[in-house]
């Protein structure tokens, strides 16, 4: 019984480190609903921070031909997302027609773009730490090129 | 260690173990699922200098635009932008939309000029009024040619419009600006009302629009 509960602590503490490490930059949310017949629901919830990890694991060819396709936005994006960082908390575009909604504001540090309209729902949220270290990984090549 | 104490151990230990693992789904579930309240929405008034365009449509939608955008961030922003005419935050002028006018000539002479009205237009179509006051350069524009009147005022200080035109000839230096304007205190730069919208932009501390 202690052998089963030092091991059950052990691997407890290790899932909480694994997890409070992916975890710790949050969570990219994206949701889409489209109501209509053949529609589409997605709904994607991806830790942040395994998204720069992952981008090590893509092939450098595919990296070059996205960051080559990126190269005159990745600069812009980078510059937006940097700054963006020292407003967590605000709101950038509110576009209200009666029937769609379309907001994009920073919340508790995170990107999040809500459109509200009666044929489809996409929300998304994103850390801007996640866009900021993305741009500046996809820009490195970019620049060396 | 007796039996009781050990099998006591054991459940504490296990017990802390399935905590440790619940917890961190707990929390990142919470900080997801956290509602994003328009009333949470903070009000805050500090250094930093929010420029802001409000669009309301007077149609029965009543179709509202609102845009806040801190000038710090344009400041950083714009220079990243190079396409077409603008680079490193500075716009190339082609001397085929100046029309021949020497629009850094122009600029010296309003700014050299004391106070006063430029140019005043009084017709039954419509009055325009330019002027140079407390340091500011206006622009009135009253369209009366409709039955339903359109009405449009800019109000742009002079040390933003100096800035404007401190770059080398045939280009507007839009970083220059930004930084003049984000030394101006609250004010109002743009209005225009007619039968279909109302146009503000202006200038302030808030980071959320009124």
């Amino acid at each position: 019984m202690v052998l089963l509960a030092k091991a059950a602590l052990g691997l407890g503490g290790t899932l909480v480190l694994a997890g409070a490490y992916t975890m710790r930059e949050g969570v990219i949310r994206i949701d889409v609903d489209e109501f209509r017949s053949g529609g589409s629901h997605v709904h994607l919830w991806v830790p942040a921070a395994a998204v720069p990890m992952v981008l090590h694991f893509v092939g450098e060819k595919h990296l070059h031909h996205a960051c080559d396709q990126a190269r005159e936005t990745m600069p812009i994006l980078h510059a937006i997302a940097k700054e963006l960082k020292k407003y967590p908390e605000a709101e950038f575009v509110d576009v209200d027609d009666g029937d769609e909604h379309v907001r994009v504001r920073t919340h508790t540090g995170k990107l999040q773009i809500d459109i509200d309209a009666p044929d489809e729902k996409v929300h998304v949220l994103c850390p801007l730490s996640t866009i900021e270290d993305v741009t500046i990984q996809l820009g490195q090549p970019a620049s060396g090129a | 260690m007796s039996d009781r104490n050990s099998r006591f151990l054991s459940k504490t230990a296990l017990i802390a173990a399935a905590a440790l693992v619940i917890w961190p789904l707990g929390t990142s579930a919470q900080s997801a699922t956290a509602p994003a309240s328009p009333t949470q929405s903070t009000t805050s008034v500090s250094k930093d200098r929010w420029l802001h365009v409000r669009v309301v449509s007077s149609d029965a939608k009543g179709e509202t635009v609102r845009v806040n955008v801190p000038l710090e961030l344009a400041e950083r922003v714009l220079p990243a932008i190079n396409k077409d005419h603008l680079h490193a935050g500075k716009v190339k002028i082609d001397d085929a939309h100046v029309h021949d006018v020497d629009l850094r000539a122009l600029v010296d002479a309003i700014r050299t000029t004391k106070d006063g009205e430029f140019v005043t237009v009084e017709s039954n179509d419509c009055d325009v009024r330019v002027a140079k006051q407390s340091n500011h350069l206006i622009v009135h524009v009253l369209d009366k040619e409709n039955s339903k009147k359109s009405e449009v005022e800019v109000k742009i200080p002079m040390k933003v419009i100096d800035a404007l035109f401190s770059a080398g000839k045939d280009e507007l230096d839009l970083v220059a600006a930004l930084h003049a304007l984000s030394a101006q205190g609250d004010t109002e730069l743009v209005s225009v009302k007619d039968h279909e919208n109302t146009v503000r932009v202006w200038l302030d501390s808030k980071n959320v629009t009124d």
